[in-house]
């Protein structure tokens, strides 16, 4: 299992980035559709999703908000974060086996209370797939 | 700016940052008294303050702070330094 870095707030400086690059699989798509119940056919069915414009089934947006996840609880700020708050928007769809990254980047730390506020970038290919912001306090 | 100005710049913080009118500042005011002020909120409102009064505390000050009073009592002593 992998382990969460453990980043400290005076670590922790505007401007400091950290990114997960990843791919989502066939596997991971049926699994969260297990998970979430959602089986729109956008996801799970090829012809659906093509007949819809699209190349093949479109990820789950929530499966991008996983790897923010995995952005925040392992690299930035990793162990000792604890998630208050996101928001993002989605601008384009990602497909399945497409590859991808997510970037945060540090926009403001308030020592007093370590609250960190980072900039979320997700992109594939050099475009932006979804653009948000997320809180999280250190402890 | 006085104690009392302090109390209703503060009211105002309190009613944008828990968006509810109905709270009425006062010294012995602390989290237990709203439903709404868990730790998450704790520190919103520490930011909302900051940035209302021009002011930046240090973590052991915003750790020492018992009630609104101890609050004002902060914000009074950078006021008049």
């Amino acid at each position: 299992m992998a382990t969460a870095r453990q980043l400290e707030l005076a670590d922790l400086t505007e401007g400091k980035k950290a990114n997960v690059s990843f791919s989502i699989t066939e596997q991971q798509m049926r699994q969260f559709a297990e998970l979430s119940g959602d089986f729109n056919p956008l996801h799970t069915d090829a012809a659906f999703a093509q007949a819809k414009g699209n190349p093949g089934p479109v990820v789950y947006g929530a499966l991008l908000i996983a790897k923010v996840s995995q952005l925040i609880g392992m690299e930035l700020p990793g162990r000792d974060g604890v998630w208050a708050s996101l928001s993002l928007d989605f601008k384009r769809p990602l497909f399945v086996g497409q590859p991808a990254e997510v970037e945060g980047t540090v926009t403001s730390v308030h020592p007093a209370t370590g609250l960190v506020e980072l900039g979320i970038v997700l992109r594939s290919q050099g475009k932006v797939l979804a653009k948000g912001k997320a809180e999280v306090v250190l402890g | 700016m006085n104690t009392e100005q302090h109390y209703a710049k503060l009211t105002q913080v309190f009613h944008d940052v828990f968006d509810d009118e109905s709270i009425v500042v006062h010294p012995q005011l602390t989290a237990d008294d709203v439903d709404e002020w868990d730790s998450l909120t704790h520190i919103r409102l520490v930011i909302a303050v900051e940035k209302a009064f021009g002011l930046k505390f240090s973590a052991a000050e915003v750790e020492r702070l018992r009630n609104v009073g101890d609050l004002v009592a902060l914000i009074d002593s950078r006021a008049t330094h």
